[in-house]
């Protein structure tokens, strides 16, 4: 028994979630640990696992209904959207038919707007591709335009006598503004377990066959957080952490050790047992969401 | 003139804003709206109330091949399946839908069925809910040919199997009782305790949490191995005469009561727990043991290595007993190990 034991408070929260990860890193480390404390939480599992079947009523017949709110409301929705186009043209009509003012104004405004599109829409006078063969003035600078550019210019691009041969009948390249902001984004690293091993393994070097290990165990924990939530009761939850941090705990036992003497086969051997032990742990919260979704 | 007439106003309009109407709709196409979902996802809200359920007992007979294969899913109850000496199946729901069998495959030699289905109906009440082909009821009572193979999934199912050939179950919940069963057991439930008595053949026994307990199981052809698994509780295995065993408890102990047979290979393994054997004085064989607590032995072994440095983990290779052809394999990772007389 350890003598700074957790807060009762602290243990509840972990149960319901609400810890970070590295809060949950640390807790699940103590109870790996801490005959006390770990009575302590399976003292709350089982209240929780009088609580939460009390409830699971109320749970699952909230939900639902919900639900089925959500879905008429998209029907109603979609029906609307859905609607053909000679009823919403109809509709207008109908409009136009009662208020002959708005009527007049829209016609107006259609006509307008038809005579300005047609104004507007000339071919224009250069192409957007191809060999450009203006002549320009001696000594001006190419400068990359985009398309919208020259549009708006309406004139030729200007090109260099030096690069009129060949280069001159080399396809014009469109090149992209450059709208978007210098500042580097930072990469997103999502590591929604970040146990104590993990964070050893990507400081140090890999032992031989490790990596494959780590990168199963990083893509199948970011799976599992996404779904544990709702795959697993509270007590399963439970145990579920308390298993992953027994073996986050053996993964980082093992491997100072293996790094303080690299000859120690069963240490190795141990670490590498307790990966596959991480792996299967993780891999069974799948192939229950798996077998709970193919019953449905 | 053009203006006072309103009526042609209002004619000459109609196109123009039919134009209008179109031009806008294609300009403007608003976003796609999420597909509907199928009507079944629809009608799976609300669920029907148990207290609307015709739940009732149902009982039905087909006739069979002696080697049956039975497939089934159950979403909640007790299921019990017993082996009998007639060549069919019988099937009482107790307290739930009405089922039917559904052959998959016919015998060409008799051309009774060697491939049955057991799959829920709904009932006249229940039109508005989806058909789901699982059965559920509070008790499903099975029997089946002793030459029966079971197949069944359940989602939080209490299942009990005596005297078939052969067992494949998958249960998300709930514990799994199998006794009597002669050419093999696939069991898995990921919350609960799984049992296993008087049984042979390839044995593959998985639990996330829960325990596992073995007692009197075999082989039933050479090279049938047994694999226990579980994360979060204890195995206990006795008297088992496979030659190949590989118990596995991440957070829980584990033991083993029975012989070590010449030429076997056990492996007994437990993040954070202790390993107890039970062997016979006369077991042999080569031991390898790695451990953080402490190591004892009521059988005498002779040391070949043994790793006792300041480290986490202490290791032993040792000869047991007279020495054979038997390997053991003993890792804990947080307690100790014994090995004790039978």
């Amino acid at each position: 028994m350890k003598q700074d034991c957790l807060d009762i408070g602290l243990i509840q929260a972990f149960m319901d979630g609400e810890l970070d990860h590295s809060q949950v890193d640390k807790v699940s480390g103590h109870i790996a640990t801490c005959d006390r404390c770990a009575s302590m939480l399976s003292a709350a599992e089982d209240e929780s696992a009088i609580v939460f079947p009390a409830l699971e009523r109320e749970f699952n017949t909230l939900v639902p209904t919900q639900r089925l709110w959500i879905k008429i409301n998209d029907s109603i929705a979609e029906e609307r959207a859905n609607r053909p186009l000679w009823q919403k043209a109809w509709a207008l009509i109908r409009i136009g038919m009662i208020t002959p003012p708005l009527a007049a104004a829209a016609s107006v405004l259609v006509i307008v707007g038809v005579s300005a599109l047609m104004l507007v829409d000339r071919p224009a006078a250069i192409v957007e591709s191809g060999p450009v063969t203006a002549s320009v003035k001696t000594g001006d600078t190419p400068t990359p335009m985009s398309v919208a550019e020259m549009h708006r210019s309406d004139k030729v691009v200007p090109v260099p006598d030096h690069v009129s041969t060949a280069p001159a009948t080399a396809p014009y390249r469109i090149e992209r503004a450059d709208y978007r902001p210098t500042v580097s984004r930072s990469v997103y690293a999502a590591s929604p377990r970040l146990s104590p091993a993990t964070a050893a393994d990507r400081s140090n070097s890999y032992m031989p066959g490790e990596e494959s290990y780590v990168k199963t165990i990083a893509s199948l924990s970011r799976a599992v957080d996404a779904q544990k939530d709702n795959s697993m009761r509270g007590s399963e939850r439970v145990s579920f952490e308390r298993d992953m941090a027994v073996v986050d705990d053996a993964i980082t036992k093992m491997r100072s050790e293996v790094k303080r003497d690299p000859k120690n086969e069963s240490a190795k051997q141990v670490l590498y047992s307790s990966y596959q032990n991480k792996i299967d742990l993780l891999s069974s919260v799948s192939q229950k969401e798996e077998l709970v979704a193919s019953l449905r | 003139m053009f203006l006072k007439n309103r009526k042609l106003m209002a004619l000459t309009a109609i196109p123009v804003i039919i134009l209008s109407s179109a031009t806008a709709n294609f300009a403007q196409t608003p976003p796609k709206p999420a597909p509907m979902p199928p009507t079944s996802e629809l009608m799976r809200f609300p669920k029907a109330p148990p207290a609307a359920d015709p739940d009732g007992d149902h009982e039905r007979f087909i006739k069979t091949d002696p080697a049956i294969n039975l497939s089934l899913c159950v979403m909640e109850g007790e299921v019990r399946v017993n082996g009998w000496n007639r060549n069919e199946v019988r099937m009482l729901v107790i307290g739930g839908g009405n089922f039917n069998f559904k052959v998959q495959q016919k015998s060409q030699r008799s051309s009774d069925p060697v491939w049955i289905m057991a799959v829920g109906e709904a009932a006249d009440t229940e039109k508005i809910r989806p058909v789901n082909e699982c059965l559920r009821g509070d008790e499903i009572e099975i029997d089946a040919p002793v030459g029966a193979s079971l197949n069944l999934k359940g989602q939080d199912v209490s299942i009990t199997v005596d005297g078939i050939r052969r067992v494949s179950i998958k249960n998300a919940g709930g514990d799994i009782s199998v006794r009597n069963v002669s050419d093999g057991i696939n069991a898995t439930t990921y919350r609960g305790d799984l049992t296993v008595e008087q049984s042979s053949g390839a044995m593959v026994l998985e639990n996330t949490s829960g325990n596992i307990v073995v007692f009197d199981a075999g082989p039933s052809e050479i090279g049938d191995i047994f694999k226990a698994k579980t994360a979060s509780g204890a195995i206990s295995v006795q008297k088992i005469s496979h030659r190949q065993l590989e118990v596995n408890s991440i957070s829980g102990s584990v033991t083993y009561n029975g012989d070590i047979l010449n030429g076997g290979s056990y492996a007994f393994w437990t993040s954070n727990g202790s390993i107890k054997l039970t062997v016979p004085a006369s077991s042999a064989g080569t031991l390898t043991a790695s451990y953080a607590g402490s190591f004892s032995s009521d059988l005498p072994y002779k040391l070949a290595t043994e790793t006792v440095s300041p480290g986490l983990v202490k290791s032993i290779v040792a000869v047991l007993g007279a020495g054979g052809n038997a390997a053991l394999k003993l890792t804990t990772n947080n307690g100790s190990i014994s090995i004790k007389k039978l």
